[in-house]
């Protein structure tokens, strides 16, 4: 269906809404199915064949759906089901053998308390909590996961039943680019792929920018080990990332927009490629659009499994079809991009966030979080906590109560030990650091880092010094090479690191690491390089006891490491 | 690159047939644009990246050769031999660390002999270790075997879950796709 004219737009939204809202009334059942890869790992497509199958067969009227990843991992797979007798009501670890009990409380117009997390709503009912009264949903401040959960990934309409493309009508009809610019300005939303650079200011460079054609990238790429918040964005609300882009796109004064997202994010992949032919099809993207004057085109591009094309420049070249290695700045990239041209390149995160901030303002936006840092952020948590998944909240909630608190603690019998921030480029905190605040500057100071919003737990069974190598051992292997500290630096302190382990190592040896390190962080050319040795010297200095047990003592709290199994005279450090 | 394998006729047919159906470039700078992701297509196509089907993709593509050898070699997912029978991902993410994978990889050096993107001398079973992150961390450690995720793995569920997928008999081909 292509639409040629904002009223048909505005008549296809009314009856969208309908049709959303006629949903798991009228004598039938809705039933949702959660389906992404996190939920596909847990068995979800069983569960989905299961539903069909069994529905049908105790002649139940339903509509049996697929909605993306809601974020809460922990309950996956996961099902919510709204009908005729009683509200929407979220089910959690609904494997293939837990079917037929949901099928059966169908069938009895009941809720099955056994299987229920709380009632997907406001208010209790019949005794089943909301879930809002778990502080684990109660806590999030759902932006970028309105729709997570509750739409059908692969449907424009549901989209845009849901308010989607509003914010597209708004800037195509009613906004000129600059007034765009001033409302993402005003939001002060700043970049959410680490660095925390303004996204207004951004903008602006880019429209004022004298050379064209210009150019609009998404950064998608996510090679880090521990997030995947991107991933699970794009596989729940595809379309909200393409429309945060297509706004860029007119706000900057460029015809293209590219997003290159991991190659090995498959479903990302699929259904974001899905989400623009939809948009060309119902004729939101291409040439005139709406009888606008308007051009935009999106091109998907993938990566090939290098984290060092999360870089800027680096993506840039993998875009253009060459290895993607850093190349010296300045030119910035709003100056000089893709094909040489400016290039304003943003995290999925922040564009994603764009739509709603046109919608509803920048200062409503500004409103949420803390001046410095505003609005919500994706967080996600990993290692042995009570409950694991993607949440959204206002920046500024301490780590304490996100661990202990929205994810519930940690998981029985293992004792919290530290939390490693800002993925493979920062350091460790330990449990008296827990009251800073999660933004972008508070953690910094600790030798922490927001970064893209991953962190990760561990317990005693984890080794401070093993840990090390391992973030130090990544950072080695994703070293693109291009420039000697980084690529001959990384690998020496990882042998510093194996001396400590093997129990071969001198007191002098953390100097040395110290020394080391100064040269990679101060000599490299991008970001990789600089912080590299980071996450090294944060754990040197969250549990210094364990580096000196190691080398003076041979000994590993853990247990892991193979120091002190063989006697082997210590190597002089210089 | 392995060039003593050839590609069957019907299989190069398949890669012609793949970039005149979906690699059709304006100009140079798509062109540019293309070449990773038809190497993508050809590696889901075979689970891996041929010599052969490498020079249909120049040649279609109107690109050095040597271009694409860099590209191959540069990028952690392309192979460019062809993977065993069976083929895994092991995820070695922070979380996966955190919860044991690295015992995993020295259960693969101690009992299959192998270690990263490597096959094992039976030409069973084929390995690529995961730096970045498969994003199923509350399952962790976690890999992907066959197309299919097992997950909270322990040494003694990871071997069987080896031998298990050994004792099926060969995968699909195109199982070894990533």
């Amino acid at each position: 269906m292509r639409l040629t004219n904002r009223r048909e737009f505005e008549q296809l939204a009314e009856s969208a809404r309908e049709k959303f809202a006629a949903l798991g009334t009228g004598g039938r059942w809705s039933i949702s199915v959660g389906m992404s890869e996190c939920s596909f790992a847990k068995g979800a497509r069983e569960t989905w064949d299961h539903f069909r199958l069994q529905l049908e067969r105790a002649g139940i009227q339903h509509d049996l759906r697929q909605v993306g990843c809601g974020g809460w991992c922990w309950a996956e797979p996961y099902v919510i089901v709204s009908g005729p007798s009683h509200p929407a009501v979220l089910y959690g670890n609904i494997t293939a053998d837990q079917v037929p009990d949901i099928v059966r409380a169908i069938e009895q117009g009941a809720i099955s308390r056994e299987h229920a997390v709380g009632i997907f709503g406001d208010a209790d009912y019949d005794g089943i909590p909301s879930i809002h009264s778990d502080p684990f949903f109660a806590r999030q401040h759902r932006v970028l996961l309105a729709d997570a959960g509750v739409i059908d990934p692969t449907s424009i309409e549901e989209y845009i039943a849901n308010g989607g493309y509003s914010a597209w009508i708004k800037a195509l009809f009613e906004m000129t680019p600059e007034q765009l610019i001033d409302e993402v300005k005003t939001s002060n939303i700043r970049g959410r792929g680490g660095a925390g650079f303004p996204a207004g200011i951004k903008w602006e460079s880019g429209r004022q920018a004298r050379a064209t054609p210009k150019y609009v990238a998404c950064n998608s790429h996510e090679g880090e080990p521990n997030v995947y918040k991107d991933r699970r964005l794009i596989e729940s609300s595809p379309h909200m990332v393409l429309e945060g882009i297509m706004i860029a796109c007119v706000a900057v004064g460029s015809q293209r927009g590219y997003n290159y997202i991991g190659g090995e994010h498959m479903l990302a992949v699929a259904r974001f490629k899905h989400a623009v032919q939809q948009a060309y099809e119902y004729g939101l993207l291409g040439e005139n659009i709406l009888g606008s004057g308007i051009t935009c085109h999106i091109r998907t591009r993938t990566g090939g499994g290098a984290y060092i094309c999360g870089e800027g420049s680096a993506l840039m070249y993998s875009v253009m079809g060459e290895r993607g290695q850093p190349r010296t700045k300045p030119p910035r990239s709003v100056e000089e991009g893709l094909w040489r041209r400016p290039t304003v390149l943003n995290n999925t995160e922040t564009l994603a966030a764009v739509p709603a901030i046109i919608r509803n303002g920048g200062a409503w936006y500004a409103g949420l979080g803390v001046p410095k840092s505003t609005g919500t952020k994706l967080i996600t948590f990993q290692g042995p906590l009570k409950r694991l998944g993607v949440v959204e909240v206002e920046m500024g909630i301490s780590l304490r109560d996100l661990i202990f608190d929205v994810y519930g603690g940690m998981a029985e019998g293992r004792t919290f030990k530290g939390v490693q921030t800002g993925g493979v480029s920062a350091g460790a905190l330990v449990e008296s650091q827990l009251d800073v605040p999660v933004d972008f500057d508070s953690l910094t100071p600790l030798g922490g880092m927001l970064g893209s919003g991953g962190f990760v737990v561990f317990d005693e069974r984890v080794c401070a010094v093993e840990f090390a190598r391992y973030l130090m051992a990544f950072n080695r292997y994703e070293s693109c090479s291009k420039c000697t500290p980084c690529r001959l630096g990384n690998p020496a302190l990882v042998e510093i690191v194996d001396r400590i382990r093997l129990g071969r190592a001198s007191m002098s040896d953390l100097k040395l690491i110290e020394r080391t390190s100064k040269h990679v962080i101060e000599l490299s050319l991008c970001g990789l390089g600089q912080v590299a040795p980071m996450p090294l010297l944060g754990m040197m200095q969250a549990f210094p006891e364990e580096f000196a047990e190691h080398i003076e003592r041979h000994h590993c709290r853990a247990g892991v490491c193979p120091v002190g199994q063989q006697v082997l005279e210590p190597v002089a450090a210089d | 690159m392995a060039q003593d394998v050839q590609l069957s006729d019907a299989d190069l047919e398949k890669v012609r047939a793949l970039l005149n159906a979906n690699y059709n470039p304006q100009d140079h700078q798509e062109a540019q644009e293309l070449i990773l992701g038809a190497l993508q297509e050809v590696q889901h196509l075979f689970g891996w990246v041929p010599f052969e089907a490498a020079r249909l993709i120049a040649e279609h593509l109107g690109v050095s050769e040597n271009l694409i050898y860099g590209l191959l070699t540069f990028y952690a997912d392309f192979r460019t031999e062809p993977p065993g029978n069976h083929f895994m991902l092991l995820c070695h993410g922070t979380a996966c660390y955190v919860g044991g994978s690295q015992r995993l990889i020295d259960t693969l050096r101690d009992r299959y002999g192998i270690g990263a993107d490597e096959t094992t001398a039976d030409g069973e079973l084929t390995v690529q270790i995961v730096n970045g992150c498969l994003g199923v961390c509350d399952c962790a450690p976690l890999i992907h075997l066959d197309h299919v995720y097992h997950g909270n793995l322990t040494v003694e569920s990871f071997v069987e879950a080896i031998e298990n997928a050994k004792r099926n008999g060969p995968a699909r081909r195109d199982h070894a796709a990533h």
